[in-house]
C-alpha cells in the first residue's frame, strides 16, 4: 500500500492542503492580533504645529485615563440639557452656556484637547480651559479671544457639577446614550460600540460617581463661579486626605485663575509662584497645574508640555487695543513707580523690584486669608512627593504665611482682582476696602474702560443675573457677594473666603487723590 | 560501522551541552536578575553627619525594610485609618520642607528601595513661637511630637484590612509611578515583583510583626487597654524586654519621654568622683555605646561590622553635638536675672544636674525622688541578664546592661533643657515652670504633640481645640496627657518647689541658658 503512488500523491497532497490552511490560519490570527494590538495600543493626539493653538486645543496627555468619549462629550448636553445652566441643547456649542469659548465652527471649544487612545476619540480640558479669555469691546461686537489670560467666563465648578449631575442621573445608560450618539452623527464601529456598551459608559459612569464623592468639598465652599477655581483642596482629595478631618480653616480655597503669559522673566528671577508664593519653580507648578488636565505622572504627555512651557516663557500679552489718554498716562508713570513698582514691577515688561515676586506677610496685606491657609505644611509635605522616582520629583513646595506679589504684565485683562477675585475692576481697587462694591457681577466679557475690568456693577443686571444691555442674552451671570453671612453652619453658608478686604492704606494707594488714581490706572493700559 | 556508533553519541553529546549552556545561562540569568532586584545594595551619599543622622539607614532593611512604594501610597489606600489629614505627617513626625520622607525614614535600595527607621524618628523635634511660622527642626532633641505608637498601629490595621490587597495597591502605585507611556517609573517586570511578592510578603510580615507588640495594647487577665504612648514617648524597658528576652507579658506599663540625645559626651565615663555614669531614664545601662546598639536592634538593624562600624560613628557625632542655644530673640535671657539664678541652681540643683556631678547620671532612688514608679516596675534584674546574653550571643561586644533591679529614676545634666519639655521621666509635666510647683499645682491634664513653643512657661504652649470639618465642630487635634491615669503620675522631684516666686523665676532665667 505504500508503494501506491496515486495513494502517496494523495496523502502529500492533503498533507500541502493542511499546511497551506494552517499557514493561512496562522497569517489570519497573526494579522488580526496585530490590528487589535495596533488598536488598542493607539495613542495619537491631535498635535497642532502652532504652539498658541496646541495651548487651545492640543493635549497633554490628561486624555489618556481622564478622557471623556469624545461623542459622550456631545452627547451629553443632549439627553441631559436640564443640568447646564442654559437648560437647552446647543449643537455645535454645547457647553456654551457652561463659559466655554467656542471659535469659528470648531467642534470643541477653547481649553478642550482630543487624542485617540485605544482607539477611542477623547477629549479633556487642557490649559486654556482656565488660561484663555474674551473681551467684547461693547455688547453686540465681536469677542476677541486671548490665549494666556484669566479665563473670564468659564465655570469649572459648573461643569464639574454637570458632569456629575450627568453621571448620577439613571438615564446614563447605554441603552439611552448609544442611539442618541448615533442620531447625531456618531460613527462607532461594531468594537467600539461593544466597548462602549459594556466598558466604556459603565466604567465612565463609576468613575465620575466616585470623583464626584471624592469632590464632596465643593459643596462646603461657596460657589466658584466664571474664572475661578479652588487649587489645593482637589490635590487633597486626589491624595485621599480624610476630608471631613480637615481644620475648618482650610476648606475655602476659591481663588482668581491667573495669567500665564511671560513665565521666562518670573522664571529666570526665582518669584513665589502661585497665589500664596508656595512654589518657586515653573517647571513644577506647571506639572502641577497639569493635574487639572488629568495628567499624571504615567499619563502626561512631557513633549507637549515642553512645547507649550516654551511657548509660555515669552509669550507677550496683547497690547490695549482701546483708548488711552496719553497725558494721564504720563502723570500716571511717576505715581505708580512711587507707588506700586517695589512690589509689582518697574513697568509691565520689566519685572526689576525689591519686593517682586515675594510674599507679603497676611498681617500686612490683611486680603482675604482663606485661599492661604488651605495650603497647609502638611500638604506641602505630600506635595513634595509627587513624581517621586523620577528626576523631577517635586521639592520646592512650602508654606508660606502670606500672598505673593504679582508683575502685572497685561493686567488690564486679569480682572477682577485680588487673589479670591473679589473686587472688579482695578479703579475699585485703588479704593479703599469700604468703597469697593460688596455686589458684582462676574462673566461678563464687555470691558469696562474706564475703571479697567469687565462690565460688573449690580445696575447693569437684571437680579437673576441677566445682562440689561443684551436682553437677547440668555445667560445668567454670576452674583458675587463679598461679605460674609454670619450664623452658617458651613462656609458655604456664611460665604467665606470671598472677602474684598485688604491690600489697603497708603502703602497701597488707596488714600491717594481720585486724580491720581485715574492717572495710574491710565497708566496701567501700558501694561 | 564505527562511524555509525559515534554519530548518535557525539550528536547526543552535543544536545547534552546545549541543554546544560541553556540551563547555566538561566541560572546565572536568573542569580543575576535575583542579586539585582532583591538584593544589591546602592549605597547612600549624605552631604553632612546631619543628613545622615536624619535620613540613613542603620542596615535594618531586610528585617524591617518596607518597600519604598508600598509605603508611599499606603496613607493614600487606608486614610480612614490615619489619625487626621497629611498622610505620615498626621502622626506628628518632623518632615522637612521638599524632603522625600520624613525625618527619622531612610530609603535605601536594597534590590528595590526599602524605607526603614533610625534614630531621628524618636531624636528630633520641631518648635515654633507662633503657628504662622515655618517650625524649626532641631537634630538630637526629644521627638515630643511623633506618635510611633500609633504609626504601628496604623500599619497593622492597615494589614488586617481587605483593601490591603494588590489589586487595590498596585492601582494606587500605578497613578504614582507607572510606565505606559514611556515617562519612567516602575517598570512592567518591578511591578509585578510588587504584585506578587512585595505586597503579599510585606502584609504578611507586619501581621508576625503585631503579634510582637500584643503587650502595647492590653493588660494580661482583664484584657483591659492600655494607656497608650502619646507623641513624644514609647515603653522603652518593655520594648527591650520583649525583643531581647522570651519574658511573659505582665502588666507594668513604662511610659518613657524620649531624651534628648545631643552632648552624650558629657554622659559618658566616670564622674569627677570616678564613679561610673548610668543612662536611661532608670539608669538601665552605663555606656553610650550600649544605648545606640541596643536602641538600634530594637529598630530591627542586624548586627554586621558596618553596623558597628555606623554606631561608632554615630556615638561620635553625637557624643559632640552641642545642645541647642536659647533661639528667640524676641524674648531674650536676661543675663543679670540668669547670674542671679545660676546661685540658686549651684545651690540646689548641681549635685545632681550639673555634669559629672556628684549625683549626676546616677540613680536617684524613689523613697527621695518620689516620681511615679510605674516606669522602674517595667524592667529588672532578670530582664537586664538575658538581654545581656541575648545580645552577646548575636556576637556584640559592648558593656553589659546593669544587672540590678530598678531602684529609682536617673538625675540628668540639663544640657538644652528647654527643648525637653514636658518633663520628667514619664514627661507628666508641661513646662519648666510647673515643675518648680508643688505637684498638686501642677496641671492635671494637659495636650502633648504642640510645637508652639511657650518662652515664658519654658515648654509647649496648650494648644486651643479648632474649628473641623465642614460644620466647624470643636476638636483637640492633640494628644490629652491625664496625670491620673496609671503611670502618667506628675508628683515627686519636690526639688526647687519651695522657692519664692521670684527665686524660681531667676532659676528659670538661667535654666534658659543651658
Amino acid at each position: 500500500m505504500a508503494d501506491d503512488p496515486e495513494l502517496t500523491g494523495l496523502v502529500k497532497r492533503a498533507a500541502w492542503r493542511w499546511r497551506v490552511v494552517l499557514l493561512v490560519a496562522v497569517a489570519v490570527v497573526t494579522l488580526v492580533s496585530l490590528y487589535f494590538i495596533a488598536r488598542f495600543t493607539r495613542d495619537a493626539a491631535v498635535v497642532y504645529a502652532d504652539p498658541e493653538e496646541h495651548f487651545k486645543y492640543g493635549s497633554l496627555g490628561g486624555e489618556r485615563e481622564s478622557g471623556i468619549p469624545y461623542w459622550i462629550w456631545k452627547v451629553l448636553p443632549k439627553v441631559f440639557p436640564e443640568y447646564l445652566p442654559g437648560k437647552k441643547y446647543e449643537p455645535g456649542k454645547e457647553y456654551a452656556s457652561l463659559g466655554f469659548l467656542y471659535e469659528g465652527d470648531k467642534d470643541l471649544p477653547v481649553g478642550v484637547s482630543r487624542r485617540n487612545t485605544q482607539g477611542i476619540d477623547r477629549v479633556f480640558v487642557n490649559c486654556a480651559a482656565c488660561h484663555a479669555g474674551s473681551v467684547r469691546e461693547a455688547p453686540g461686537k465681536t469677542r476677541v479671544i486671548y490665549a494666556g489670560m484669566p479665563s473670564n467666563t468659564v465655570d469649572l465648578e459648573g461643569f464639574q457639577k454637570f458632569i456629575f449631575a450627568c453621571a448620577g442621573d439613571p438615564r446614563f445608560t447605554a441603552d439611552r446614550l448609544l442611539p442618541e450618539i448615533e442620531a447625531i452623527g456618531g460613527d462607532y464601529d461594531p468594537i467600539n460600540t461593544f466597548l462602549m456598551r459594556f466598558y466604556a459608559i459603565p466604567f465612565m459612569r463609576e468613575r465620575l460617581l466616585m470623583l464626584k464623592d471624592r469632590f464632596r468639598f465643593i459643596e462646603w465652599e461657596p460657589d466658584q463661579g466664571p474664572g475661578r477655581t479652588d487649587t489645593f483642596n482637589p490635590a487633597k482629595t486626589l491624595i485621599s486626605y480624610p476630608l471631613e478631618k480637615l481644620e475648618t480653616r482650610e476648606i475655602v480655597g476659591l481663588c482668581d485663575l491667573p495669567s500665564v503669559w511671560l513665565q521666562g522673566p518670573r522664571r529666570d528671577r526665582n518669584m513665589q509662584l502661585h497665589w500664596d508664593g508656595n512654589q518657586p519653580k515653573m517647571e513644577e507648578r506647571n506639572k502641577n497645574a497639569s493635574f487639572g488636565t488629568g495628567a499624571f505622572p504615567p499619563t502626561i504627555d512631557l513633549k507637549q508640555l515642553q512645547r507649550i512651557e516654551d511657548w509660555l516663557t515669552s509669550k507677550e500679552p496683547p497690547k490695549y487695543p482701546f483708548q488711552k489718554n496719553e497725558e494721564l498716562v504720563a502723570k500716571g508713570k511717576p505715581l505708580y513707580e512711587q507707588h506700586c513698582a517695589s512690589c509689582h514691577g518697574l513697568n509691565g515688561r520689566d519685572f526689576s523690584g525689591a519686593h517682586v515676586g515675594k510674599v507679603t506677610p497676611i498681617e500686612d496685606i490683611k486680603t482675604d486669608r482663606h485661599r492661604l491657609d488651605s495650603f497647609t505644611y502638611e500638604l506641602a509635605s505630600t506635595l513634595n512627593t509627587i513624581y517621586t522616582g523620577y528626576p523631577w520629583r517635586f521639592r520646592h513646595f512650602h508654606k508660606t504665611f502670606g500672598y505673593a506679589n504679582s508683575p502685572l504684565d497685561g493686567v488690564w485683562l486679569r480682572a477682577p482682582y485680588l487673589h479670591n477675585g473679589s473686587v472688579p475692576t482695578l479703579r475699585d481697587l485703588l479704593n479703599p476696602a469700604s468703597q469697593r462694591p460688596k455686589v458684582f457681577y462676574r462673566g461678563y466679557d464687555v470691558f469696562d474702560q474706564e475703571k479697567l475690568g469687565f462690565v460688573s456693577e449690580e445696575a447693569k443686571f437684571t437680579g437673576d443675573g441677566r445682562s440689561i444691555a443684551e436682553p437677547n442674552d440668555p445667560h445668567h451671570y454670576f452674583k458675587f457677594e463679598t461679605e460674609e453671612k454670619p450664623g452658617g453652619s458651613t462656609p458655604r453658608d456664611c460665604n467665606e473666603g470671598n472677602s474684598n478686604a485688604g491690600h489697603e492704606g497708603n502703602a497701597y494707594g488707596t488714600e491717594l487723590s481720585d486724580a491720581q488714581k485715574e492717572a495710574i490706572v491710565e497708566y496701567l493700559k501700558t501694561f | 560501522m564505527p562511524n555509525d556508533n559515534k554519530t548518535p553519541l557525539s550528536k547526543r553529546w552535543r544536545w547534552f551541552l546545549i541543554a546544560a549552556s541553556v540551563v547555566a545561562a538561566l541560572l546565572i540569568g536568573g542569580g543575576i536578575f535575583t542579586w539585582n532586584k532583591f538584593f544589591r545594595e546602592e549605597p547612600q551619599v549624605f552631604a553632612t553627619p546631619e543628613a545622615q543622622f536624619k535620613y540613613g539607614s542603620l542596615g535594618a532593611e531586610g528585617d524591617r525594610g518596607i518597600p519604598y512604594f508600598l509605603w508611599l501610597v499606603l496613607p493614600r489606600v487606608f486614610p480612614d485609618l490615619l489619625p487626621g489629614p497629611g498622610g505620615y505627617k498626621s502622626f506628628g513626625l518632623v518632615w522637612e520642607q521638599g524632603e522625600e520622607l520624613p525625618v527619622g525614614f531612610s530609603k535605601k535600595v536594597v534590590g528595590f528601595a526599602r524605607v526603614t527607621n533610625n534614630c531621628a524618628i524618636c531624636h528630633t523635634a520641631t518648635y515654633r513661637l507662633r503657628e504662622d511660622e515655618l517650625p524649626h527642626t532641631v537634630v538630637a532633641a526629644p521627638a515630643h511630637s511623633n506618635n510611633l505608637q500609633e504609626m504601628l498601629r496604623f500599619l497593622f490595621k492597615a494589614a488586617h484590612d481587605p483593601r490591603f490587597n494588590s489589586d487595590t495597591i498596585m492601582n494606587e502605585i500605578r497613578l504614582v509611578s507607572g510606565n505606559q507611556y514611556g515617562n519612567g517609573g516602575l517598570t512592567f517586570i518591578d511591578r509585578q515583583i510588587y504584585r506578587y511578592l512585595l505586597i503579599p510578603l510585606t502584609r504578611r510580615a507586619l501581621l508576625e510583626q503585631e503579634k510582637t507588640f500584643t503587650w502595647m495594647e492590653r493588660y494580661v487577665g482583664d484584657k483591659k487597654p492600655k494607656p497608650p504612648w502619646g507623641p513624644g514617648r514609647d515603653d522603652a524597658m518593655n520594648l527591650t524586654k520583649y525583643f531581647m528576652t522570651s519574658m511573659k507579658e505582665d502588666n507594668t506599663v513604662g511610659p518613657t519621654d524620649f531624651p534628648s540625645i545631643w552632648n552624650l559626651g558629657i554622659r559618658s565615663g566616670k564622674d569627677k568622683a570616678g564613679k561610673q555614669m548610668l543612662l536611661n531614664w532608670t539608669g538601665d545601662t552605663p555606656a553610650v555605646r550600649s544605648v545606640l546598639i541596643d536602641s538600634a536592634l530594637g529598630l530591627g538593624a542586624p548586627p554586621r561590622p558596618w553596623f558597628l562600624q555606623r554606631m561608632a560613628d554615630l556615638d561620635a557625632y553625637l557624643s559632640n553635638l552641642p545642645p541647642p542655644a536659647w533661639p528667640f530673640t524676641e524674648h531674650p535671657i536676661n543675663a543679670p536675672l540668669a547670674d542671679e539664678g545660676k546661685k540658686i541652681y549651684l545651690r540646689d540643683c548641681a549635685s545632681c544636674h550639673e555634669p559629672r556631678g556628684e549625683y549626676t547620671n546616677k540613680v536617684i532612688p524613689l523613697k527621695e525622688i518620689d516620681t511615679d514608679p510605674e516606669r522602674t516596675y517595667s524592667w529588672s534584674k532578670a530582664a537586664a541578664e538575658e538581654a545581656n546574653r541575648r545580645v552577646k550571643e548575636m556576637g556584640i561586644d559592648r558593656p553589659p546592661m546593669t544587672e540590678l533591679d530598678p531602684y529609682g529614676y536617673l538625675s540628668p545634666p540639663l544640657d538644652g533643657i528647654w527643648l525637653r519639655a514636658p518633663y520628667l521621666h514619664n514627661g507628666s509635666v508641661p513646662t519648666l515652670r510647673d515643675l518648680l510647683n508643688p505637684p498638686e499645682q501642677r496641671p492635671v491634664t494637659f495636650h502633648r504633640g504642640y510645637d508652639v513653643f511657650d518662652p515664658v512657661k519654658v515648654g509647649f504652649k496648650e494648644p486651643e481645640p479648632r474649628p473641623t470639618g465642614p460644620n466647624g465642630e470643636l476638636k483637640d487635634r492633640f494628644f490629652l496627657h491625664d496625670t491620673r491615669v496609671q503611670a502618667e503620675g506628675n508628683k515627686g522631684h519636690l526639688w526647687g518647689t519651695k522657692l519664692s516666686d521670684d527665686d524660681k523665676n531667676k532659676l528659670l532665667e538661667y535654666l534658659k541658658t543651658l
